[in-house]
């Protein structure tokens, strides 16, 4: 594979900056797409669950997402580097190609959210560093809290044009920026 | 109804896809006299009232396969469990 190739958004023509829907005040929320981004899933081998958990525990600068039964979404790091830290433990697969990561932040962004999902997202019971899997409009969401009033939604490349639409749509109401 | 998943918590019944009795077990022999067992395994399921166990897939959550047991007339949940551990526990009684 070439590394020279240059990744396009899918989002790149969608999500146009601005302010939009309600606007007085400051805004809900504000959203942004995460790109690029280096994104590889990861699965355990049979009985490596424990050593692979550790393995990346330790892992400094990677960005660790828990995505199922000892499965996770391993960020920042370039896959050659993952595969190769990982032998042995678990497979790996590039999704950064696959998967579009939206960024949302801001006063209103439970309310945003609570509109698509039926996870529990109050701080209490689903801290930050926490991610959950979940559908939104139909389309399956790798949700995960980065931040108090601070999400990333995870979705596969093919919705992410729907997803937004159905994501602004839902945020117009309090008033949305785009950065 | 509410299924709590041992990997997402308390999730909806729309997010789980079921997939019939967990309670059946394939028969291990090819050996054609014992066709009745596989049509039994192949067609023949019951459909009892009460307590039932039963495969789901939380296809739109963890991905995970689960034996979810409950009670088909009231659809009170008594447990749900991997269905990894279920066939564990199969194999160790």
């Amino acid at each position: 594979m070439p590394d020279n190739f240059q990744r396009v958004s899918p989002l790149a023509d969608i999500a146009i900056q601005g302010r939009f829907g309600a606007d007085h005040g400051a805004p809900g929320v504000t959203l942004s797409v995460r790109h690029p981004v280096l994104i590889a899933t990861v699965i355990a081998r049979k009985g490596k669950a424990k050593a692979l958990a550790d393995a990346l525990k330790s892992w400094r600068g990677a960005t660790v997402q828990w995505a199922g039964a000892e499965q996770y979404f391993l960020l920042d790091k370039p896959f050659d580097e993952v595969r190769k830290k990982l032998e042995g433990l678990a497979s790996c697969s590039d999704q950064s190609h696959g998967r579009v990561i939206i960024r949302i932040e801001g006063p209103k962004v439970r309310q945003v959210l609570c509109k698509g999902t039926p996870v529990d997202l109050h701080e209490s019971g689903f801290e930050i560093g926490k991610s959950a899997l979940t559908q939104m409009a139909h389309v399956g969401v790798h949700l995960t809290r980065v931040g108090r009033d601070a999400f990333e939604l995870s979705v596969f490349r093919g919705f992410s044009e729907s997803f937004w639409e159905w994501l602004t749509e839902k945020a117009e109401e309090f008033g949305y920026q785009v950065i | 109804m509410l299924i709590k998943c041992p990997h997402c918590g308390t999730r909806p019944v729309e997010e789980f896809t079921f997939n019939g009795d967990a309670s059946i077990q394939r028969p291990t022999s090819n050996d054609p006299a014992t066709m009745d067992q596989w049509f039994d395994y192949v067609y023949l399921r019951d459909n009892p009232k009460g307590r039932f166990d039963e495969y789901a897939h939380h296809s739109s959550g963890c991905r995970a396969w689960l034996v979810v047991t409950r009670d088909t007339q009231t659809h009170e949940i008594f447990n749900v469990v991997t269905a990894r551990d279920y066939a564990k526990k199969r194999v160790a009684s």
